[in-house]
C-alpha cells in the first residue's frame, strides 16, 4: 500500500499522472476488502434463537411478566435479533463483494489507459490504517462488529466531506472517493487519451463471463417469516470493458454510485451523526431503487441497530447489550505474529500457521486477479478467475476463517482472551519457488495430516507472481 | 519454510502430476462394472439402474446423484456433475446438473428441495425444478419416457441427513430448513415446491 500518498494539495490529475492516480484508486478500493472482511466474520450470523429467547424469557418473569407474555416477548425481540444479524452480514458482504467489483473496474481502467495494474502487497501493511491519500485521514481498523466501526465505514463512503474540522490539516486534494474519481473523469473527459483496445495483449476482466455475480448466498438474509431478502439489485452494475472515454466514465460512476449514492444523497449530520428517519431516491445507486449505495446500507445497519437496543432497553429487565448474541470477541487490529505457534490442549490447531495459510490464501487471490491482466492464451484467464478465484473466495478462505474463528488465544499485548479472527495481512510470497508451492506448504505446517481442504488446494491454478512487471 | 517444486509440466490446474511411465500395449478394463451416468440429484437419472443404489427401474425415477458429493460452488468434477443455486452468475444458476466442465457448477451435489436460485430468471425458486425442468426436456428431445421422481420436489435437506449422516451446502447466512422467527418451514417448503417464489 502506498505509504506517501500521491496527491498533494496542488495535485490535479493530467494525462502525465493518469496512471499513479488510477493505481491510488485501485489501492483505496483494495484497502476497503479486508476492513469489511474483518467485521463481516465478527458477526455470528445465525444465533441461537433458542437461547437469546429463554435468557430473555426468564428475565421478563423475573420482572413480574406472565409467563405466556414473556414467552411471546422473548420470541418477538429474539427473531428481530435474528433478522437484525443475518441482515447486517449480508448488508455488509454485498458492499464487500462490490467493492472487488470496484477493484477490477480501477483494474480495466489502468489496464486501458496507462498501464499493469499492480494488486499483490497493496493491501494495508500498518493498522490503524488511512485510505491513501484521503483527507482529513481518519483511522480505519480491523475490529469488530460496532456502532463505531458502522461510523468508520460510512466515513470511508461518505458521499460529503467529512465534517470534522479539527481534523484538518492541510488544503484537501480530495475529501471523498467521489470527488476523487471526478478529477479522474475530469482528466479522460478533456484530454484526448489513447486507449489500449487490444485486448489480446492488454485483457481485461469484462462481462458475461460469469467473473462477477451481484447476489449469492451470503448477501442474503431472511425475514421474520424466514423469506430470504436480496441485498442487492440482479440489475445491478457488472464489470464494463474499457475501450474509450464513454466506457471509462461509465466504470468510474459505478464505483461512485455504488459507494455514495446519487447527487443529493444523505450523508452525515454535524458530529457524525445518523439521520436515521428515512430513505430518500438519492441514496439508491440505481434508477430502478431497488439497491442502496454503502453509505445507506451500513446507515440502516446503524439505525436498525439503535432501534432494536432501544427494544430491548424499554423490556424494563436491565441493561441488555444486544452485540453479545451476536458478535464474536475477536481483537482489534491482530497479527499473526501475537497467535500461539502451537497446539495446545485449548486450541486443537496452530492459530498461527492456520493464519498464515489463510494470509497466503488471501494474498494469492490478488497474484490470481494480477495473472488475469497479463497476456493469455486460450482461455487461461477464465480458468484462473473461475477455478483460482473463486474457489479459494468462496470455498478455500471461507472454511478456513470458520475454521480460525473457533479458538481462543490470549493476546500478548493486552492479556485479555479472545477468538482467533483472519488477519488479512499480506503475505510476503518469496520468489525463489512459486506462490503455490509456498501456498501448499503452508498448508501442510497448518494441517501436517491433511483435511477436507487438501485436494482444494492442490487443485489451484499455479499462477507465477510479477516482479518489476514480468511474471 | 519447506519449498516444493513442481514440475514444468504440471497442468495450470494443479493437482498431482500422474507418476509412473506411460502405458503400453492394450488397456485391459479395471472391473466389469457397467459405468454409470454421472447426474447431480434424485430424479434426474436418465436411465435404469442409474442412481447411487442401481436399484431405480427407469429415468426419472432415482434415489439420488450419481456424481459425487460435495458442499460448494467449483468443487465439481466434470461436465454435468455441479449443482447450482447459491453462488455463481444468472446462466450457471440457470442449469443445475448441466454445467459445461468440471469446476464449473456453482453449487453442491445433491440438490435439497429447500435451495432456490440467487439469480438469474429462476431467482428465488426452486433449484430441483429447475434441474427437473432440464432433465424432463432432455428426455422428451430424446423420445423418453421418465417416471416421477421419489420426492415430488426433490429431496428435503432432513431426509438427506437421515439417508448420509450429513448434508451441507455452503452460505453464511443460515440453514433454510430450520425454525426460525415466526416461519413455518412446511408452508416454505410447498411454496417452493409449487413453483413459486421464497
Amino acid at each position: 500500500m502506498m505509504q506517501n500518498t500521491f496527491f498533494r494539495a496542488e495535485s490535479e490529475v493530467t494525462p502525465a499522472n493518469l496512471g499513479e492516480a488510477i493505481q491510488q484508486a485501485i489501492e483505496i478500493e483494495i484497502a476497503t476488502i479486508p476492513i469489511y472482511l474483518y467485521t463481516y466474520y465478527s458477526i455470528n450470523r445465525v444465533p441461537n434463537q433458542a437461547a437469546v429467547s429463554g435468557m430473555i424469557s426468564q428475565k421478563l418473569v423475573s420482572a413480574g411478566y406472565s409467563l405466556q407474555d414473556a414467552t411471546a416477548t422473548a420470541l418477538d425481540v429474539s427473531a428481530d435479533l435474528m433478522v437484525y444479524a443475518n441482515k447486517a452480514g449480508a448488508l455488509i458482504m454485498s458492499v464487500a463483494i462490490e467493492e472487488m467489483l470496484h477493484m477490477a473496474l480501477s483494474s480495466n481502467l489502468k489496464q486501458a489507459l496507462a498501464g499493469f495494474p499492480e494488486l499483490v502487497g497493496k493491501s494495508p501493511s500498518v493498522w490503524p490504517a488511512c485510505l491513501p491519500g484521503h483527507e482529513p485521514p481518519f483511522y480505519i481498523d480491523r475490529a469488530k462488529f460496532s456502532l463505531s466501526q458502522l461510523i468508520t465505514f460510512m466515513k470511508i463512503e461518505s458521499p460529503h466531506p467529512l465534517p470534522d474540522a479539527k481534523l484538518l490539516r492541510a488544503p484537501i486534494p480530495y475529501k471523498t472517493i467521489g470527488q476523487f474519481y471526478d478529477m479522474i473523469i475530469e482528466c479522460i473527459s478533456t484530454h484526448k487519451l489513447e486507449y489500449r483496445t487490444d485486448t489480446s495483449r492488454y485483457p481485461q476482466l469484462v462481462p458475461g463471463k460469469g467473473y462477477y455475480a451481484q447476489n449469492n448466498i451470503d448477501t442474503i438474509f431472511y425475514d421474520r417469516e424466514h423469506k430470504p431478502v436480496f441485498t442487492n439489485s440482479p440489475k445491478s452494475s457488472d464489470l464494463i470493458c474499457i475501450a474509450d472515454k464513454d466506457s471509462a466514465i461509465s466504470a468510474i460512476k459505478i464505483i461512485v454510485d455504488q459507494g455514495e449514492g446519487n447527487t443529493g444523497a444523505q450523508h452525515f449530520g454535524p458530529d457524525y451523526a445518523v439521520d436515521c428517519s428515512k430513505v430518500i431516491p438519492e441514496d439508491y445507486d440505481n434508477p430502478e431503487r431497488t439497491e442502496l449505495c454503502h453509505f445507506e446500507k451500513f446507515a440502516q445497519v446503524y439505525c436498525e441497530y439503535v432501534s432494536l437496543q432501544a427494544k430491548f432497553d424499554s423490556l424494563g429487565i436491565g441493561v441488555i447489550d444486544i452485540s453479545q448474541f451476536f458478535v464474536i470477541d475477536v481483537p482489534k487490529n491482530p497479527s499473526t505474529v501475537n497467535y500461539p505457534n502451537k497446539i495446545t490442549a485449548e486450541n486443537p490447531i496452530n492459530l498461527a500457521a492456520v493464519s498464515n495459510l489463510i494470509n497466503a490464501v488471501y494474498t494469492y487471490l490478488f497474484v490470481m486477479v494480477e495473472n488475469c491482466y497479463k497476456k493469455q492464451t486460450g482461455s487461461t484467464q477464465y480458468e484462473i478467475f473461475m477455478f483460482g478465484i473463486h474457489k479459494s473466495m468462496i470455498f478455500i478462505l471461507n472454511s478456513l476463517c470458520g475454521d480460525i474463528m473457533v479458538s481462543t488465544y490470549k493476546d500478548p499485548i493486552d492479556g485479555k482472551t479472545y477468538y482467533a479472527a483472519p488477519t488479512f495481512e499480506d503475505y510476503p510470497f518469496g520468489l525463489a519457488s512459486s506462490p503455490k508451492s509456498q501456498l501448499v506448504a503452508l498448508y501442510y505446517l497448518a494441517y501436517p495430516t491433511g483435511n477436507y481442504l487438501e485436494q482444494r488446494v492442490l487443485d489451484l491454478p499455479d499462477v507465477p507472481l510479477q516482479y518489476n512487471g514480468i511474471f | 519454510m519447506a519449498h516444493i517444486n513442481y514440475s514444468p509440466n504440471l497442468s495450470l490446474c494443479g493437482g498431482p502430476t500422474p507418476g509412473g511411465p506411460a502405458p503400453t500395449g492394450p488397456l485391459a478394463p479395471a472391473s466389469t462394472t457397467t459405468p454409470v451416468e454421472l447426474h447431480v440429484c434424485m430424479g434426474l437419472n436418465a436411465c435404469k439402474g442409474h442412481d447411487r443404489t442401481g436399484a431405480n427401474n427407469c429415468a426419472g425415477t432415482g434415489y439420488c446423484a450419481t456424481a459425487e458429493r460435495h458442499n460448494c460452488q467449483t468443487l465439481n468434477n466434470c461436465r454435468g456433475q455441479g449443482g447450482c443455486g447459491l453462488y455463481g452468475d444468472a446462466e450457471q444458476q440457470m442449469n443445475p446438473g448441466n454445467n459445461e466442465c468440471a469446476w464449473q457448477g456453482s453449487c453442491a451435489v445433491p440438490i435439497q428441495a429447500e435451495r432456490f436460485s440467487t439469480l438469474g430468471d429462476n431467482v428465488g425458486k426452486s433449484v430441483w425444478l429447475r434441474a427437473r425442468k432440464l432433465f424432463e426436456d432432455r428426455m422428451h428431445k430424446a423420445n423418453r419416457s421418465y417416471g416421477d421422481a421419489p420426492f415430488k420436489c426433490g429431496p428435503p435437506q432432513n431426509w438427506l441427513i437421515s439417508v448420509l449422516g450429513s448434508y451441507d451446502s455452503c452460505g453464511n447466512s443460515g440453514n433454510k430448513s430450520c425454525s426460525f422467527g415466526f416461519d413455518s418451514p412446511k408452508t416454505n417448503a410447498k411454496i417452493l415446491c409449487e413453483g413459486g417464489k421464497e
